[in-house]
């Protein structure tokens, strides 16, 4: 059992990770070019179109599925059957990874291609078959990059934009011996054509699924490079992860996702593939027969949907929040440590791998607001951080200066002759603490100048 | 709207998201749309399905014709429907029909009739019904990535060209 | 006409200026101001952190100052959000309270809301020299939909010259407790909403918060410019007649 699959507990380093990018302008260069860019693109997208509206309806949907989830669930998975396909439940990631192990075992898979999935990095899949002997590789050309180059993904939408083009050149030289080239026309035919081997090879195609609809048992795929479609077509096996929150209720909501997720991920009107997929195609001739398994990933969802934080799960995982987040702007992805980042990554981290390693995520926003805003399931992100922010403080996670001085403000500000007394001590204070602290926050603050009140009446 | 109305969004919506589009009245002028693309790269394989009427009809050099989709740079066929409001072009594994092939391509040549062109999503997938074919792939413009530093490159996996021909 | 003024806790230690700008420009436009005494903090910072009790504490308390019925004023977008969007919230595990809140809630404008929607401030032809940009506070725009107030008013100002500000509605990393948390990434966000000031070629920067409006100054003089800084009160203060520089 790989110690991967268990949760590390200690806190994400989430300042110290911070700092590191603020300290890096190369990276802070990239990360203004790739959210201004979603922004505006978003915003061009998305002019002249109903989009409150648009976002209610999708918001509506998604509750509509969390009210009755598990029966949703069972649906699903009763259509996904009578269609073909083989379907099977995860309660956890240890389950998950088992599971997908075993199918690719008993085909004897040895090497499979994989397209984009969230949830398979949330239950670190790649590792977990890596250890078994079978070799997962990416075929989103962002996840190949940081596949070779051992990153994690750090933006929903291009995972490894961190890196820049003389990174990815020099990673294809000496990990794909290819002669070395920074040009992205030449690195993309350098990938198209290693991954044009993989994808004709090998035994099985894993993917996750964008939406799962649970009238027809279909699972929705949008892709911008035609991966998915090959994933899901070449291999004689497609195993999809498909996280049960992922769900709408039928085909008749397809068009409302469709005009959603795109615009608000990428300013497109559509991604150049979508893939449709319901059951297991019988054998048609030399192209052979088409084996579906799903595997339904709980992973903390179900819990989630009993606390007060379920509205999480209405997130599409468009990654407009990243975009929108002036802090992400600033740290970019890897600064949050874990499978999702920015706003969105704050909240689902805290609520998947618990208060104890995520709280860090937490402070790192001035609750702004610019997340929400731009939500196309109108998640509210900022009621949820304030909502894990109390109940850090209940675990008292904070730092015990933060609550002394909290619970010393909030006498003060009871008691009106306190906080006179306060001020006036301040008026003292003030200026000292101001010096000796001149290269921390106190530094930056104003000086002091007090005024007694008094009842005025002009 | 009306058919016309219809017809000009996709041909707009389609050339928007990066794909040639070409009218042809008849399978007579579909042929020499065929002959002057595919002239273009002579030594260059050709898959076609055969599947349709239209594909039939197709007039493609014997010489270049091959059933190894894999080998062909060049694919040839029809799409079942269309979406005006997308542009986007849409095909199913109905009669056995090799989606990949279109995708492991790198000109993708596909020929739609007017009459197929839905004119929004929702039509489409009201159309659909509740039991949708096992396979339904959409095709939006060629294949593309913005990966690296944000530079879009074209032809990621799938085509890095895609003609349509609207008859 | 009769008001209530909440002064902030900001304005009352720091920004005493701001707060006699808000009195004559009240009685400028005829407005009889009250200030309850007792004011202390509106509980932003504790319920930004978390601090459920605290700022309950403070809500409670800020009911018991503001009785009757009369306008109540807060020159500040998020303490004006705090007593109208949370205190309901905050208060919402006592239905007596929780309706207290609300109808007080029902009277609470922030200030340029007022100024604008009640005593139609950009419509009485005030005049001020100079160039001047706005920055759009967070809770403000978002949590009080206030996005228009401010640009009419600052257009309205015969003489003065607005230029806009790129990303004005853009976070300046104050974020209350957050600039003492994570003081780093508070400054990096100010020095880009410094840098932008300053190619905006205004000779003067407003707002309607303090707290953003203290973050920016900081910035500001880190860099050695000498834009300045005011509050929207300040700077319509300054506009009045007879106040002319």
């Amino acid at each position: 059992m790989s110690a991967k699959n268990e949760i590390p507990t200690h806190p994400i380093p989430f300042r110290a990770l911070a700092l590191r990018s603020l300290s890096d302008p190369e990276l802070r260069a990239t990360l203004s070019l790739v959210v201004e860019t979603f922004t505006q693109k978003r915003q061009e997208a998305l002019a002249g179109l109903p989009w409150e509206e648009w976002r209610e309806r999708l918001s509506s949907l998604r509750l509509q599925i969390l009210n009755d989830l598990p029966a949703f669930v069972h649906l699903f998975a009763a259509r996904a059957r009578a269609v073909g396909a083989t379907v099977h439940q995860a309660l956890d990631a240890k389950s998950a990874c088992e599971i997908v192990t075993s199918i690719l075992r008993e085909r004897e898979a040895r090497r499979v291609v994989k397209s984009k999935s969230m949830i398979s990095e949330e239950i670190h899949l790649n590792q977990h078959l890596r250890e078994q002997g079978i070799e997962a590789i990416e075929t989103d050309l962002g996840e190949y990059i940081n596949q070779l180059a051992g990153h994690g993904p750090s933006h929903l939408i291009v995972p490894a934009i961190h890196h820049n083009r003389r990174r990815i050149g020099q990673l294809f030289a000496h990990k794909l011996n290819v002669p070395y080239t920074e040009d992205p026309v030449e690195l993309t035919r350098i990938a198209r054509k290693f991954l044009r081997e993989e994808f004709l090879r090998a035994q099985a195609g894993i993917t996750g699924a964008n939406f799962a609809v649970a009238e027809t048992g279909s699972l929705v795929l949008f892709t911008n490079e035609g991966n998915g479609r090959l994933v899901t077509t070449l291999p004689p096996l497609h195993l999809a992860l498909v996280s049960i929150d992922k769900m709408i209720p039928s085909t008749g909501d397809l068009p409302l996702v469709v005009r959603l997720l795109p615009r608000s991920a990428t300013g497109q009107i559509l991604t150049s593939y979508l893939s449709v997929i319901t059951g297991a195609r019988e054998a048609a001739g030399s192209w052979g027969a088409h084996e579906l398994h799903i595997v339904l990933v709980d992973n903390g969802r179900s819990r989630i949907l009993a606390s007060p934080y379920r509205e999480m799960l209405k997130c599409i995982r468009c990654g407009a929040c990243s975009n929108a987040c002036p802090i992400y702007r600033l740290v970019g992805g890897h600064a949050y440590g874990s499978t999702y980042p920015g706003p969105m990554g704050a909240v689902l981290t805290a609520l998947l791998e618990g208060m104890e390693r995520a709280h860090p995520l937490l402070d790192g926003s001035t609750l702004c607001g610019a997340c929400a805003e731009v939500c196309p399931a109108k998640v509210p992100l900022v009621t949820l951080l304030r909502r894990l922010r109390e109940q850090k403080v209940e675990a008292r996670l904070t730092p015990w200066v933060e609550r002394a001085a909290m619970a010393g403000w909030a006498c003060a500000v009871r008691f009106p002759l306190l906080y006179r007394l306060g001020k006036v001590a301040a008026g003292v204070v003030w200026p000292v603490a101001k010096r000796i602290g001149r290269n921390t926050v106190l530094g930056r603050m104003p000086d002091f100048a007090p005024r007694f009140f008094r009842r005025r009446i002009w | 709207m009306n058919r016309d109305r219809i017809i000009a969004d996709f041909a707009f919506n389609a050339t928007r998201a990066g794909a040639e589009v070409v009218r042809a009245k008849d399978t007579e002028e579909m042929n020499r749309i065929l002959s002057l693309l595919l002239r273009e790269r002579d030594s260059i394989l050709i898959y076609c399905p055969g599947l349709t009427e239209l594909e039939k009809a197709a007039s493609i050099p014997p010489l270049r014709l091959t059933m190894d989709y894999k080998a062909a740079t060049i694919c040839v066929e029809e799409a079942e429907a269309a979406i005006a409001e997308t542009g986007t072009l849409i095909y199913s594994n109905q009669g056995g029909r090799l989606l990949s092939a279109g995708l492991l391509a790198s000109h993708h040549v596909v020929m739609i009739r007017e009459e197929n062109i839905h004119e929004a999503l929702d039509d489409f997938f009201a159309h659909l019904g509740d039991s949708p074919p096992a396979y339904l792939a959409f095709e939006t413009g060629p294949s593309r990535t913005a990966d690296i530093e944000l530079q879009i490159t074209l032809g990621v996996h799938g085509p890095e060209r895609l003609t349509i021909i609207l008859l | 006409m009769r008001v209530q003024l909440f002064t902030t806790c900001l304005i009352d230690a720091f920004f005493p200026e701001t707060r006699e700008a808000v009195l004559r420009l009240l009685r400028h436009f005829g407005v009889e101001v009250v200030i309850p005494p007792g004011q202390t903090c509106c509980g932003k910072p504790s319920d930004s952190g978390g601090y459920t009790r605290e700022s309950r504490r403070a809500a409670v308390h800020f009911l018991s100052l503001f009785q009757g019925s009369d306008p109540i004023l807060i020159p500040s977008g998020s303490c004006a959000s705090m007593v109208k969007n949370h205190y309901p919230l905050l208060l919402g595990n006592d239905p007596r309270l929780r309706e207290k809140a609300e109808v007080l809630a029902g009277r609470t404008y922030e200030l340029s809301q007022f100024l604008v929607q009640v005593l139609r401030v950009h419509e009485a032809g005030l005049s001020w020299s100079g160039r001047i940009t706005y920055h759009a506070s967070c809770q403000l725009q978002r949590e009080l939909g206030v996005r228009e107030e401010p640009l009419l008013l600052l257009r309205s100002l015969r003489g003065a010259e607005f230029v806009p500000l790129s990303h004005m509605d853009r976070c300046c990393g104050f974020g209350g407790i957050f600039m003492a948390k994570l003081p780093e990434l508070s400054l990096a966000l100010a020095e880009e909403k410094a840098e932008e000031i300053i190619s905006s070629g205004a000779d003067t920067v407003t707002g309607c918060d303090h707290g953003c409006l203290l973050n920016i100054a900081d910035a500001l003089r880190r860099r050695g410019s000498k834009v300045r800084v005011k509050h929207l009160a300040a700077v319509l203060a300054e506009a009045l007649p007879g106040k002319q520089t």
